[in-house]
Parts: C-alpha cells; sequence; structure tokens
C-alpha cells in the first residue's frame, strides 16, 4: 500500500498547483456580484411624490387670526372642505368636562396653509384632511379597522380618541370595531356585476377615478383582475360589502374594491394577501393619504405597485425568472472543498515521504549486527584484561572501560551507529595500548577477536 | 465557508514547512545528544588520566573544570563540542604527564 502510494509522489506537485489555481479562481470570482433574486419589481409604490402638486386640492384656510377667533367662538370647528367625522358620543365620553376645542381642516393643504393652520394656538386638536394631532402628539392608525374607517369613510374617531386620551391623561376606551358591513342589495349588485362581466371595471358615481392604470396592473395582476370604483362612504354606516359576493360570482379572479381611498383585496390567497398588501400599503403611506387629497386613480397605482413587489419578492407562488445555467456559479460552492480536498492530498503525500528522507539521511535505522557484537567481544576482552592488569596498564584499560561504557549507553539511547563505532574505535585504541603496555599480544583486540570470533 | 479556505490553506502551509523543519529538528536533536555523549565519553576519560596521573598539572584541571561545568549546565550541541574539546586537550595534558 505505502509503497504503491510512493509512485504517485510526484502527484502532490499536481495537487499543489491545483489548490492554487482554484484558489485563484475564487479570488477572481468574488469580484462579481452574485445576485439572487427573483427579479426587480418594475414599478415602486409610490403616490406621485415626484409631481407636488397631485394631492393638492383647490381649497384654503383663511388667516391664522380669523381661525383663532373662530376656534374661540366655537368649540368645533369646521373649515370648509373638511371631510373627518367622528362618532360624537364616544368622543365626548372621553373628553367629559375638559375644554376641548377642535379644529378641522380639509385635506389637500399645501404647506403654507397647513403650518397656518397649525400656528392657531387656542385649538386642543388639529385634524387636517384625516391627520389628527395635538399638542405634541400625532395619532396615527395602526390596525386595518381603524385604517378602513380613516380612509372609507374619513371616520376618525378611533385616532381622535387616542388622542385625547393621552391629552387629558385619561384611560383610554376599549376600541369598538368602528365600522360594521352590510350585504350589498340586489340592485346595486346587479349594477357592478353587469359592469364586471362587459369592462372588468365599476367605477360608482362621484369616483375620482376615470380609468385604471393599465401598466401597474398588468405588473400587478398578469391574468387580469376585475376593480370596483366606489367613492368616498358616508361616514356612520355600514359599508356595502362587495367581496364576498363578487368572489361567488367570478371564483379564481382577483377583485379589488376601493372605498375612496380603502382597498379590499378579494380572490385568490386572499387570506394571506389582503391583509399582508393593506397592511404594507397602509403602513408605508398613511401619512400622505390622510394629509392629502389624492385621486382614486393614484392610490389605486400605487396600491397595484405595492401588490406588484409583494409578488417579485416571491412571497407568493409565482414560478423563478429563468436563469440560464452557470457552471460557475454551480462550482463555487464546491471550490473551497475541492481547494481543501488538495491542500489535504498534498500534505499526505509530503508526510509520506519524511521516512524517505530520513532513509536518504546521515543516519541509517537498520544498525548493523557488527556493532553489537564488537561491543560484547570488548568488553568480555575488557574483563580478561582486568585480571592481569597491572599499575601501567591500568589507566588505558580504565579509559578503554570508560569509553565500552559510553559505547552501550550510546547504543540503548539509540544514537547513530557511527557515533558508537567512533567510541568503540576510542576503546579499542586504549585496550590495544592496554594490551601493549602489558607485553601480552593475544590481548591485542585485533589478535583477540579474531580467535573469539572463529 | 471561510473556514474551509483558512484550513485549506493552514493545511498547505504546514504541508510546506513540516516536511522541510521537521527532520531539521530531528538532526539537531541528534547532533546534540551525539555531541553529548562524545563529551561525557571524553569527560570520563580525562578523570581517569588525572586519576593515573603521578603529579598535578594545574592547566589540564583548568580545562577539566571547564568541561565539567560546560556539562553541568547541558547546552547545546556547540557547548557539547567545545565541553569535548577541553576534556580531550586535559586528557592530552594528563597522559603527557603520565609517559614522562
Amino acid at each position: 500500500m505505502l509503497s504503491r502510494l510512493w509512485h504517485w509522489r510526484p502527484l502532490r506537485w499536481v495537487f499543489l498547483g491545483a489548490a492554487v489555481v482554484l484558489l485563484i479562481t475564487f479570488l477572481v470570482v468574488q469580484r462579481q456580484s452574485i445576485e439572487v433574486s427573483y427579479g426587480r419589481s418594475p414599478t415602486l409604490a409610490t403616490l406621485a411624490e415626484v409631481d407636488t402638486s397631485v394631492g393638492l386640492a383647490d381649497v384654503t384656510v383663511p388667516t391664522v387670526e380669523e381661525m383663532t377667533a373662530l376656534v374661540e367662538a366655537d368649540p368645533v370647528v369646521r373649515l370648509p372642505g373638511a371631510i373627518a367625522t367622528w362618532d360624537e358620543q364616544r368622543v365626548q365620553e372621553v373628553i367629559g368636562d375638559a375644554e376641548v376645542r377642535i379644529l378641522v381642516a380639509p385635506p389637500g393643504l399645501d404647506e403654507d396653509a397647513r403650518d397656518r393652520v397649525r400656528a392657531v394656538e387656542n385649538a386642543t386638536v388639529r385634524v387636517i384632511g384625516t391627520q389628527v394631532s395635538g399638542g405634541i402628539y400625532e395619532a396615527l392608525s395602526s390596525t386595518l379597522p381603524e385604517w378602513r374607517a380613516q380612509f372609507a369613510t374619513a371616520d376618525v374617531t378611533g385616532p381622535l380618541v387616542t388622542l385625547l386620551a393621552a391629552l387629558l391623561d385619561t384611560p383610554e376606551p376599549d376600541h369598538d370595531p368602528p365600522l360594521a358591513w352590510r350585504d350589498p342589495t340586489a340592485a346595486e349588485l346587479a349594477a357592478v356585476v353587469d359592469d364586471l362581466r362587459d369592462t372588468d371595471v365599476h367605477i360608482a358615481p362621484g369616483a375620482t377615478l376615470t380609468e385604471v392604470p393599465a401598466e401597474a396592473a398588468a405588473h400587478a395582476f398578469p391574468g387580469g383582475a376585475k376593480y370596483v370604483v366606489l367613492p368616498r362612504q358616508p361616514a356612520g354606516e355600514p359599508l356595502p360589502h362587495y367581496g364576498p359576493a363578487l368572489v361567488a360570482e367570478f371564483p379564481d379572479t382577483p377583485i379589488m374594491v376601493m372605498y375612496g381611498s380603502w382597498i379590499e383585496y378579494h380572490g385568490p390567497q386572499a387570506e394571506d394577501f389582503a391583509e399582508l398588501a393593506a397592511v404594507s400599503f397602509y403602513t408605508q403611506l398613511d401619512g400622505r393619504l390622510s394629509r392629502y387629497d389624492y385621486p382614486q386613480e393614484n392610490v389605486l397605482h400605487a396600491f397595484l405597485a405595492q401588490v406588484a413587489d409583494i409578488r417579485y419578492a416571491g412571497l407568493f407562488d409565482r414560478p423563478l425568472p429563468y436563469e440560464p445555467f452557470d457552471p460557475l456559479r454551480v462550482a463555487l460552492p464546491a471550490l473551497p472543498w475541492l481547494f481543501a480536498a488538495c491542500a489535504g492530498g498534498f500534505l499526505a503525500l509530503s508526510v509520506r515521504s519524511w521516512p524517505a528522507h530520513r532513509r536518504r539521511g546521515a543516519w541509517p535505522e537498520l544498525r548493523p549486527a557488527g556493532t553489537r557484537a564488537l561491543l560484547t567481544g570488548l568488553s568480555a576482552l575488557a574483563v580478561e584484561m582486568s585480571l592481569l592488569a597491572d599499575q601501567r596498564s591500568n589507566p588505558a584499560l580504565a579509559r578503554g572501560i570508560s569509553a565500552l561504557q559510553a559505547a552501550r549507553t550510546a547504543l540503548d539511547d539509540g544514537l547513530p551507529d557511527s557515533h558508537v563505532r567512533t567510541l568503540l574505535t576510542d576503546a579499542r585504541n586504549e585496550l590495544d595500548q592496554a594490551a601493549r603496555t602489558m607485553g601480552f599480544d593475544f590481548f591485542r583486540p585485533h589478535h583477540y577477536l579474531k580467535d573469539a570470533l572463529s | 465557508m471561510v473556514a474551509v479556505w483558512v484550513l485549506g490553506g493552514a493545511v498547505l502551509l504546514a504541508a510546506g514547512f513540516v516536511p522541510v523543519f521537521l527532520p531539521r529538528l530531528r538532526a539537531r536533536r541528534w547532533r546534540r545528544r551525539v555531541a553529548w555523549s562524545t563529551a561525557r565519553a571524553a569527560i570520563a576519560s580525562a578523570v581517569i588520566s588525572r586519576d593515573a596521573a603521578p603529579c598535578r598539572v594545574p592547566e589540564a584541571e583548568v580545562l577539566l573544570t571547564r568541561a565539567q561545568w560546560l556539562a553541568a549546565h547541558r547546552g547545546g550541541a556547540a557547548a557539547a563540542r567545545s565541553a569535548a574539546a577541553y576534556a580531550q586537550r586535559a586528557d592530552r595534558l594528563w597522559r603527557d604527564a603520565a609517559d614522562a
């Protein structure tokens, strides 16, 4: 196994090269931006912010002094064109005996007129369009029923009660469902259904919309949709609930029912989709919708754009856009692992070469058997000589024995053979000198060892 | 994913450095042990020659003391080689004194 691996050793340079190439490829590819998305939504949910004249009504307000005088005279002042209404009884419950003066201005005022309304200091609460503010507070609707009341009927009871409770430091009463539904009458429904059958659109008298924005509608509902556009509904009365009746009439068709600035979605996936679309739309735009007087056409356009955004976000089952096959993108996640594998292969083949390095090196691991035999022989000679040693030969004999001990220690420690041999040669020379000093020729190592080995 | 690159890079570096430095390290350790083995043998030999010498040789005693001092402090291969050299010179001096 190991020897077979040995033949593959030059391959480690291939591994190294591959690892370097992979690393460079990976680093170079990082410059490409990798975008994984469902495509970009072609429209933008906005209420014509560029053209600021849209949403401004042809109304204005009196001077600050005149308004101050009006507020002084009457606790509730409604300027010409004002639309906001509220449930008198519920508001009165919150006010109690407190001194509260309310100034109601029309929507669609320009910046200058709004500043004048805010400058009326004796008004406790200011309502501009359906935006309720007072003191340092501004009350915003935050639930779907509140939004529905605010934008479908200009009913600001919810925000007004919240604001007054905060200003007067009284506990806020529980919110009643502000708006009730009623079933549309047969005549109402028949008119709507007929229109939808013919043109997909029903525009009731008084609606500020002439045509459904075609492009936005195509992006939002490629399969087509039906639109019912009603003007702002009178406050305090139940709204005609067209949705369920129309869904029964036109199954599997998206249906948008618009009451003033409020848009109801009915149709496929209504449970998930309607709430998401409404919440995201009115959270984003409720500030502008409440202050300005946008035509329903603009509101519908913005809502359709929001729907398109939601669809492009891929939350609802829309097929993925086609993407051409890109081998690099497919291979990209594998590159680090390939790199690691190459590094590991290089390391494995390099590790394999360590023993080889040692084998070629200075100290062969395989010890010639002769070294130990020589040590044994010389030790035996030293023992024999020590019996006959005299004063003159003793030092050389002792040095020889000392060298033999050093050689034995080195041998037991596994030190290189050449070193052991050197120590043994020293010992042999000492013993040779001792034998010559003693005058016994047969004790000279080369004679003795020859005899011992033969 | 970054960890894989870091790991791979570390492995590559290791693959480069370890095969070079490991044998070197090992060779150094062996050289040191061999050198001390030689030095100890030389010192032992010199001590025997000193005991056998008929007279005192102050120069040799200084050299041997130096060698023993070096051995007591367990230095590297260079220290072992100089200790061996001192001991061998001392040994030579005592032998000459004995032969004279």
